[in-house]
């Protein structure tokens, strides 16, 4: 089989929402040399390419989404980042991304969909998860050379907590590296701009064309 | 009209089914539990009984700890009114309704027609309206105090609230400290902790966050309990995303929050007044949004809801009104009459959310009175009718026979005045010419007439000034120690 059509089977078994069938895939087209690099980029960012591009026809839903991504985020994780450590490549991705709900609040279904619609994007994604107290997220915006911290909030009591992020970014001298943007059904962009958020996204779609604003990748 | 409204039965689960979703509730409370990042809660699971891991936060919840929940919890009492004359009398037949729900970001204004953030003033406007319309027997909000500052954002909206009607309060208090505040604040209304304990005239509202668990918010539960105050619950697991897609297992996992808030409730203070929901959203498969007006929000908030509610003989929540429709147009129209009839129809207590719209996201006047509309004839269907001498009339038919007519018939005088027809008083019956003649007028448009003049015209029994001035106190306190900056 050609490196074209290892990578082709890789980008279709993304389309499967099959976890096994992708894991195959890559497994297949490493073992026949093709570079992790390439398979991450001509292989499975093809599939959740397609994948985005049925969505925005109506013929794939939010959740084809949130499964493509999640599938490939794992076979990244655990086939292709080890081989890329090995051989001390870099991933060229578009930027990366901190991503989690503030402390206090429990609500992350939004914070998933965004995650998701990043990394189908071409962003390197550190998903943190629920209930992220300030100081992990300026650990790993250090740890990992972060260029975008995404904040997320649900409850009108828990908004506050976006801007203690900023403002332990802010006295860990991080501030001015990263990008802060922040989400959530309260959320407005008055609100953003009162804590000094850099952007602010109304829907996950939105956020990944703000993200973009704010690198200059578009 | 209030306290005499009965609901119906509507029906499509069997017994068996509904015994089905009890019994896997049971087992994924056992097996699976709920986890709850509260160590408050988790110590008083812990001195129940339950099965607590302090590590991972899990609680399993034994089957023998439910049973005795269910069985503390009361099927009867009254929500009171500041007005005795609106007490809610909650057993297993009366229904209400209710203006709104928690706080809405937007609000459509009355105005300019365009969205804007709600203030303060708008809380206390959308409560008068509330307390100004006939169908309405409860309050929440359809607006939000977003011009105060966000610490304290809720006091100030129980303030205008309590400040601008007479009727009972539902509404919602995130966390220890807010509830220890709304708490003093209603005790305050009420005349002490005690009076508040023995008319209740708000209940907490709570939505336990899905898939199974209990958020340090849920504090809250603890200390309306620890008052004696009614609690009505609000689980809502979206169908593909916070639960199974398909609604059997999505109610699985709301009966699962409803039932160990339950316990938790009835474990601070055995007997606290407790309302029962068991709902399940669509989560919109193009947007991911939690759908409002779905079918399927529609189904399992009346249907499971109350065939639930009845099989645990408690009093349950639920919906009228809320269109995920952006405006209060013909979609909104027929989203708010879908839910409120199918909830109407299986007798659901406490219907809210007259008013809102966009899925929630805002509060409409004009919806509101639209729903007011809507709620009076789901009310009229849900009445039924008689049969009976009097209503089969043979004695006016035969008196006047073929070819004539019953327009002044005695007896038609009669029934028209009992109400046998229903008569909208929002709705246009009018014809196309006489509506061209008036300007062609949209039903918001004529509902919004209808806010203009309730809020020129309407005015609740205010509160003492003494009160007033306790409740500004409460509240500058709670600035000054929840304002840090």
């Amino acid at each position: 089989m050609s490196e074209n059509e290892l990578l082709n089977q890789v980008a279709e078994a993304v389309l499967s929402f099959d976890e096994n069938k992708v894991i195959e895939a890559v497994r297949i087209a490493l073992k026949n040399g093709v570079s992790p690099i390439d398979i991450i980029e001509k292989g499975l960012t093809k599939g959740l390419r397609t994948v985005g591009d049925k969505f925005e026809t109506g013929e794939f839903f939010l959740m084809h989404m949130v499964a493509a991504a999640e599938i490939t985020k794992k076979a990244i994780d655990k086939i292709l980042q080890p081989e890329l450590s090995k051989s001390k490549t870099q991933r060229k991705a578009l930027g990366k991304v901190v991503i989690g709900t503030v402390a206090g609040d429990i609500h992350d279904i939004g914070k998933n969909i965004v995650a998701a619609m990043l990394l189908s994007a071409g962003f390197e994604v550190y998903d943190l998860g629920k209930d992220v107290p300030a100081g992990e997220f300026v650990k790993k915006v250090r740890e990992v050379d972060a260029d975008v911290v995404a904040l997320s909030a649900l409850l009108s009591t828990t908004l506050p907590m976006q801007r203690v992020v900023i403002e332990a970014l802010e006295s860990s001298g991080l501030r001015e590296k990263v990008k802060v943007i922040v989400g959530g059904a309260p959320v407005t962009k008055e609100w953003a701009e009162e804590i000094g958020a850099d952007g602010y996204a109304e829907n996950a779609i939105e956020a990944v064309n703000v993200l973009k604003r704010l690198l200059n990748l578009t | 009209m209030n306290g005499v409204l009965r609901g119906q039965k509507l029906r499509f689960l069997t017994k068996r089914e509904i015994e089905t979703i009890h019994s896997a509730t049971l087992e994924i409370l056992r097996t699976v539990g709920i986890k709850v990042f509260s160590d408050k809660i988790l110590k008083i699971f812990t001195e129940a009984g339950a099965e607590t891991n302090s590590e991972s936060k899990i609680v399993k919840i034994p089957e023998y700890l439910i049973k005795e929940a269910l069985k503390k919890a009361p099927k009867k009492f009254i929500l009171y009114g500041r007005n005795p004359k609106y007490n809610i009398i909650v057993d297993n037949k009366r229904i209400y309704f209710g203006l709104g729900g928690t706080p809405t970001p937007y609000f459509l204004d009355l105005e300019s027609g365009e969205f804007r953030r709600p203030t303060k003033k708008d809380v206390a406007e959308v409560t008068r309206l509330g307390d100004a319309l006939e169908n309405i027997s409860f309050i929440m909000t359809i607006a939000g105090a977003y011009d105060v500052p966000y610490e304290v954002q809720y006091l100030h909206e129980y303030e205008a609230i309590f400040n601008n009607t007479e009727k009972p309060i539902v509404y919602p208090a995130p966390g220890a400290e807010i509830a220890q505040y709304a708490l003093s604040m209603a005790s305050a209304v009420a005349g002490g902790e005690d009076e508040l304990r023995e008319k209740p005239f708000i209940c907490l509202y709570s939505e336990p966050p899905p898939p199974l668990m209990m958020a340090e918010t849920d504090e809250n539960l603890i200390e309306y309990a620890n008052h004696g105050v009614p609690i009505a619950l609000g689980p809502t697991s979206m169908a593909g995303s916070t639960g199974p897609v398909t609604l059997a297992g999505a109610a699985v996992v709301s009966n699962a929050q409803s039932l160990a808030a339950l316990t938790l409730i009835q474990t601070v203070n055995p007997s606290n007044p407790v309302f029962y929901a068991c709902w399940v959203a669509a989560t919109d498969p193009r947007t991911g949004r939690h759908a409002y007006g779905s079918p399927e929000f529609a189904f399992s908030t009346s249907v499971i809801n109350s065939q639930m509610a009845r099989y645990y003989e408690l009093p349950c929540f639920g919906f009228a009104g809320c269109p995920d429709s952006n405006f209060p147009d013909a979609q909104a129209g027929a989203e708010a009459m879908m839910m409120t009839l199918m909830n109407t129809l299986s007798g659901v207590n406490l219907m809210h959310d007259c008013g809102y719209i966009a899925g929630g996201d805002a509060g409409s006047m004009e919806m509101a009175v639209i729903c007011n509309e809507i709620c009076g004839i789901a009310l009229k269907i849900a009445k039924g009718i008689e049969v009976n001498d009097k209503t089969l009339a043979l004695d006016v038919i035969r008196e006047v026979g073929p070819g004539g007519h019953f327009l002044s018939h005695k007896h038609t005088l009669k029934f028209l005045e009992s109400g046998e027809i229903y008569i909208p008083k929002l709705f246009n019956r009018i014809s196309k010419e006489a509506w061209i003649k008036a300007g062609k007028k949209q039903i918001y448009e004529v509902a919004r007439d209808v806010v203009r003049k309730i809020l020129k015209e309407h005015s609740p029994k205010p509160l003492s000034p003494d009160v007033q001035q306790k409740l500004r106190e409460i509240i500058k306190n709670a600035e000054r120690k929840k304002i840090t900056r």
